[in-house]
């Protein structure tokens, strides 16, 4: 009786312990990245749930990364071929990847709506381009929301558009992300 | 290798733990604590477009159409080349083959056609039996399975004979094998067993067998060369046939693909080009062909 109070104490005491030390790294638990080609001759939409992503508030740093080939939509299957076969060549670049720093010290343990820049690598197609996005996080307890908006290049990743699909695939592709992160 | 992963794991757990109120080393942990976590080593990836299209040249490959997608194919053969500038060197001349292939399901498709040569409808059944894949469940091949039945339509040549309906039925099945080795090549086997009903003379087999085998190699993303051989089994085969060779390029727009080849068969049906070609590519008996590919998405492609 009394060793099993002094175990239930000892581990009362480590929890305590734990919980007390500040945990800082975030982990996306539901994640969303959707893009659209918005062109003359069509328009075309595809998203993924696969965006993976951790945010260690300590150091401002983090690191998203989503698998090309999760993306579905798109307007018919062989668009979805061509996607991975001859645009983002997906086989031998599996994954779309964004890793840096947020540029603004913020207290993400007070709760509110906090709009940042972040800074880091953008990767797609194996090409990688230094870019500050603008982001919305919005702090809860325990928890952050991960909100933006922002376009991409096809140029800017070596991703070339054949000259029979002009009017159709934009040269430019708007992107949205949305995440929910939680302390594990 | 393994007890490097698990020992880097360990370290990623404790610097995590000690250091986390202290700045972080790298960014990079993260993105190789990202793909320490990632989930899709327990996930299967199935290749995609080991080919093309769903025809090689003459025969099929192990691609099937996509659910709900109707792909719509015109086919010409012109004639042989050798005929020389009077006949256009075979331009003259042009048998042609359309038809309507339809994905029912992710693994089957369904299809039918109608031929000039000997007037030939044809209809099929493709199954994908086995599917390529890597990650969780590895699969190293694609494994479909074609039936075909194909009517001839001429009028009997001899009609003091009783002719039966059936005799103008032949069939065949084959199993396709087939596996993208590397983006840019993909190669396939296909055994193949043809009955017809009906034999030409008494003592040709009324079962013929036979062995193909074909590949792509890309050329760029959008232009492909193919090859596709058929060996007619000795024996069973129809006696003053030759084993057809085809060779071509596959050319893509969008949702066009553009076959262009060089082949010894006329017939586009498998009882006629596998045990009905009599071209011989060494005399020159050897005509220009294309295929034309549209698909249209008409169920939901979900």
């Amino acid at each position: 009786m009394n060793k099993c109070f002094r175990i239930l104490t000892f581990a009362g005491c480590f929890f305590v312990l734990v919980a007390a030390a500040p945990v800082t790294v975030y982990k996306v638990n539901k994640g969303s990245i959707a893009f659209n080609s918005d062109a003359p001759m069509e328009l075309i939409k595809a998203s993924s749930n696969e965006l993976a992503g951790l945010f260690d508030a300590s150091t401002k740093k983090f690191a998203f990364r989503v698998k090309v080939s999760s993306f579905e939509g798109f307007n018919t299957a062989l668009q979805k071929e061509h996607f991975n076969e001859n645009y983002m060549e997906s086989n031998s670049f599996p994954y779309a990847s964004f890793e840096g720093k947020v540029i603004e010290d913020i207290d993400y343990s007070k709760p509110g709506v906090y709009n940042v820049r972040a800074k880091g690598n953008f990767t797609v197609h194996g090409v990688s381009q230094e870019r500050i996005i603008k982001v919305e996080i919005t702090a809860k307890p325990q928890t952050v929301s991960v909100r933006s908006s922002f376009t991409v290049l096809l140029a800017d990743h070596n991703i070339t558009i054949p000259k029979v699909v002009h009017e159709k695939l934009a040269s430019e592709i708007k992107v949205d992300i949305k995440a929910e992160l939680a302390t594990q | 290798m393994r007890y490097n992963k698990i020992i880097l794991l360990l370290c990623i757990f404790f610097t995590g733990r000690l250091f986390a109120q202290e700045p972080a080393a790298d960014t990079t942990d993260l993105m190789a604590q990202l793909e320490n976590e990632a989930s899709d080593k327990d996930a299967t990836n199935y290749t995609s477009a080991t080919f093309k299209t769903t025809r090689l040249v003459n025969g099929h490959t192990v691609e099937n159409a996509a659910k709900g997608v109707l792909d719509v194919k015109i086919s010409h053969r012109f004639g042989t080349v050798n005929k020389g500038a009077y006949e256009l060197f075979g331009l003259d001349n042009a048998t042609m083959r359309m038809g309507l292939d339809y994905g029912v399901s992710k693994r089957m498709m369904v299809g039918f056609g109608r031929s000039t040569f000997q007037k030939t409808y044809d209809a099929f059944v493709k199954y994908k039996l086995l599917r390529q894949s890597s990650g969780k469940r590895k699969m190293p091949v694609t494994v479909s399975y074609v039936g075909t039945i194909a009517l001839m339509g001429m009028r009997w040549a001899d009609t003091s004979r009783k002719n039966y309906f059936s005799s103008r039925l032949s069939y065949t099945h084959q199993l396709i094998i087939g596996s993208k080795l590397s983006e840019g090549i993909s190669l396939q086997l296909m055994p193949t067993f043809i009955h017809r009903n009906l034999a030409t003379l008494a003592d040709e087999p009324n079962d013929l067998y036979a062995v193909g085998a074909g590949g792509r190699f890309k050329l760029t993303k959008r232009l492909s060369f193919n090859a596709e051989y058929y060996y007619q089994i000795p024996g069973y085969k129809v006696e003053g046939t030759t084993n057809p060779l085809s060779l071509g390029f596959d050319i893509e727009t969008g949702g066009h693909v553009f076959q262009l080849h060089f082949t010894n068969s006329t017939g586009m049906t498998e009882r006629n080009f596998i045990s009905g070609t009599t071209g011989k590519w060494e005399k020159g008996d050897v005509l220009f062909g294309f295929n034309i590919s549209r698909v249209f998405t008409i169920g939901k492609n979900r």
